[in-house]
């Protein structure tokens, strides 16, 4: 692996922190002294992929704008990743006119046509479409796939089955990716599903499937390698599972006192690792570290003005973009 | 309440070649032409190949367009109409089939809180140009999860375009219509107006359709019969038998004004109230659920627009908030046959 | 003058009897040769029949008349 991808991965991951860390803060600027879910700039549920990094570079570094992602509730790393604007996918967090839905979906609701990237607050529920617009790539002749991106939980929810079976059946161009942060809200894996591995269940619909275990970027950046060639060469989907580590809680305001790992995870932190790893390997040194996070910093702060300085959509127009 | 400037669509009379088609066939035709005329058009669901549904939806189509534009789907109603999704934001015209509106509950996250929101929540820049054909209704005992309406439910919720021809000419306007619509329309066909050979039909499941491809608009009722005695107001099956008692009470000096509403979202509340302006009397029949439902709408649309309109309390014939029954004798009981609608306009004209 | 023949859809029971269950046309309508004129049924499989000859039709059964197959159901001059 050349230096110059290594340097893309950890820009990326780390570009994907320094936004998690901006919403984080100004998430929880106005709810202040006591967590009030629907106050200040940023209301509602927020779902922070802290942690998660890895699936993202890894994964979305093989695609370009013209591949679809789907993703889920917890969505901003492979949005990121995929190359959303981060302009507009922070008005959009916002609320904002200039957001990528007009201020209409949120941050759980990110539609960005310009990257087919998409995203759904009804976990398991992104795999479906994924088929549909491989299924678009494929009948046009392209090459182009469908990433669809869901969490262990989801993993047994009837939409998964359902279009694991389907893609497999019609060779769609689909790379299958399971995040498993060992977390479906407050229940671990161990407690609600019945295998070690989804991708042992991958066996079960006809398609390879793989587990990175170590939330290595390199790792996730060479299986999905795989994947996305297989899908590419017309062989059809693959299941990529990741165990990884979700840093911060389901939600902002999620207590976590049903975790009883909290005091390792500063130790897992993924960024942390392959920071250490590249300098180890003397692909990056303290000026580079300081260059890359600067710019991370000023990229997202300028993203975070632009949606703060963005208008409000007009209450009148509320009912506006029901219907084309 | 402002008068429509531009009347309703009133049934256009035959052509001159009168040539006649069932319901299902006028369907089919309106979909073959769409697929001719445009490459991006396909069509998948269960059964709808080789067997060319099982409500006669796609009969021919395989044979005519190949295994690349006529798909047999597993029976995975989230995968597949989930996929329908996908291809029409990325630029297909899919159609997808849901062969039973009953079987809604599988698959609903998909309808409701995908197709139908995915416009909306992009504020207007992802389009999602599809088609949920589904057969719905009642009549030869096919029971209580087989044999529901269930359009006051689709209805209900936002984002999604609903039509429910009820005859042969509209039945191939209104496909043509809600595939070239960037919307999602869904397409309800009852399984008793299609004609079928093996189902008992009403006659006017056989009529004239033009043979060249024409749109139905969707959001404009049709007045199918003028009267002046009393409006009623209903949609699919029923309409046929509103229209059958019509004729029966004309010879007992009874006339009925009877609006077949065609979709219901849009719904084209102006055409109702111009009618009930006129007749001052109104019955909605509704084969769906009595309560929470259509009839409880176009009701509220009269009550909140101009009560006085009325000069006797709204009447609805619909089905009761029941499990429709199997035995022949209940299921009959709750239907809303022509032995009630005609009890009720009794009811309503000597109100 | 030509006969319109109730098709035969059944190889199994090829004397048995099926169900005139849709006219397209009316009686003594002009007809097309390829017009589809009616629609019949032999136990659960249903069939086209599409007139073999133009002129007026002459129907010989009614819809719902029990019929078997590969007898006239018209006549078309």
């Amino acid at each position: 692996m050349d230096d110059s991808l290594r340097l893309n991965l950890y820009r990326t991951m780390v570009l994907i922190r320094v936004f998690e860390e901006a919403i984080l803060r100004e998430y929880h600027a106005d709810k202040r002294p006591a967590f009030d879910i629907g106050a200040g700039a940023v209301p509602g549920e927020m779902h922070l992929s802290a942690g998660q990094e890895p699936v993202a570079a890894g994964v979305c570094t093989h695609l370009t704008a013209e591949d679809a992602v789907t993703a889920t509730h917890r969505p901003h790393h492979l949005a990121i990743a995929h190359g959303v604007s981060l302009e507009k996918m922070a008005a959009e967090i916002f609320g904002r006119e200039t957001g990528l839905g007009r201020g209409r979906g949120g941050h759980m609701h990110l539609f960005d046509p310009d990257t087919h990237f998409s995203c759904s607050g009804i976990i398991a529920e992104g795999y479906p479409p994924a088929l549909g617009q491989a299924f678009a790539f494929r009948r046009r002749g392209t090459d182009r796939i469908a990433v669809a991106v869901t969490g262990e939980g989801a993993a047994n929810q009837g939409a998964f089955h359902e279009s694991l079976n389907l893609a497999a059946l019609w060779r769609l161009p689909v790379v299958f990716v399971v995040e498993d942060n060992d977390w479906g809200i407050s229940v671990p894996r161990s407690a609600s599903t019945c295998v070690t591995s989804n991708a042992i269940r991958a066996a079960g619909y006809d398609m390879p499937g793989e587990r990175v275990e170590d939330n290595s970027v390199e790792a996730v950046y060479e299986a999905a390698g795989r994947a996305v060639a297989r899908a590419r060469a017309g062989e059809g989907p693959s299941l990529l599972e990741v165990h990884t580590l979700r840093m911060w809680g389901h939600f902002e305001g999620d207590a976590q006192a049903y975790r009883n790992d909290l005091e390792g995870v500063p130790g897992r932190d993924p960024i942390a690792t392959y920071e250490h790893a590249l300098r180890s390997a003397g692909v990056l040194d303290d000026g580079q570290v300081k260059t890359i996070n600067e710019e991370a910093v000023a990229r997202v702060e300028a993203a975070i003005d632009f949606a703060k300085n963005s208008p409000e959509p007009a209450p009148e127009t509320a009912t506006e973009y029901v219907f084309a | 309440m402002t008068t429509t400037e531009t009347p309703a669509t009133t049934a256009p009379a035959p052509t001159t070649s009168g040539r006649r088609l069932t319901t299902a066939k006028a369907m089919v035709e309106g979909i073959a032409q769409e697929m001719e005329r445009d490459p991006s058009v396909f069509y998948l669901g269960e059964d709808v190949g080789a067997y060319g549904g099982i409500f006669s939806s796609t009969t021919g189509l395989l044979e005519r367009f190949g295994p690349e534009r006529v798909l047999d789907t597993p029976i995975s109603e989230s995968a597949f109409l989930g996929l329908a999704i996908g291809a029409a934001v990325e630029g297909m015209r899919p159609i997808a089939e849901l062969m039973f509106v009953d079987f809604f509950g599988v698959c609903m996250d998909q309808l409701y809180n995908h197709m139908a929101k995915i416009h909306y929540e992009s504020g207007g820049n992802v389009r999602v140009p599809m088609v949920v054909t589904t057969a719905v209704g009642g009549g030869y005992s096919d029971g209580a999860q087989h044999s529901q309406c269930l359009w006051g439910t689709f209805a209900h919720l936002p984002g999604m375009k609903i039509v429910v021809p009820s005859t042969p000419y509209d039945a191939k306007g209104l496909m043509t219509a809600a595939i070239r619509d960037d919307n999602p329309v869904v397409y309800m066909f009852h399984k008793g107006v299609m004609g079928l050979p093996w189902m008992a039909k009403n006659p006017r499941a056989t009529a004239p359709v033009p043979e060249e491809a024409y749109e139905v608009p969707i959001g404009r009722a049709a007045v199918v019969r003028e009267g002046h005695d009393a409006t009623v107001v209903t949609v699919s099956l029923s309409v046929h038998h509103a229209l059958d008692v019509a004729e029966e009470l004309a010879g007992d000096g009874i006339d009925l004004e009877v609006v077949d509403l065609r979709s219901l979202k849009p719904l084209d509340r102006e055409t109702v109230l111009t009618s009930v302006a006129k007749t001052g009397k109104l019955l909605v029949i509704d084969e769906d659920y009595l309560s929470y439902g259509l009839s409880g709408e176009i009701a509220a649309t009269v009550a909140e627009t101009d009560p006085g309109l009325l000069r006797s309390p709204v009447r609805r014939v619909a089905v009761p908030d029941v499990p429709i029954p199997y035995a022949r004798p209940l299921e009959y009981a709750v239907l809303p046959t022509r032995d009630r609608i005609r009890e009720a306009v009794h009811q309503l004209v000597r109100a | 003058m030509t006969e319109v023949l109730f098709p035969q859809l059944s190889d199994e029971d090829p004397d048995g009897e099926g169900v005139l269950a849709t006219w397209f046309v009316d009686e003594g309508a002009t007809v097309a040769g390829g017009d589809l004129i009616a629609e019949v049924m032999v136990e659960k499989v249903t069939g086209e029949v599409r007139a073999p000859a133009s002129g007026a039709i002459h129907l010989t059964v009614s819809e719902d008349d029990v019929v078997r197959q590969r007898s006239v159901i018209a006549t078309i001059f």
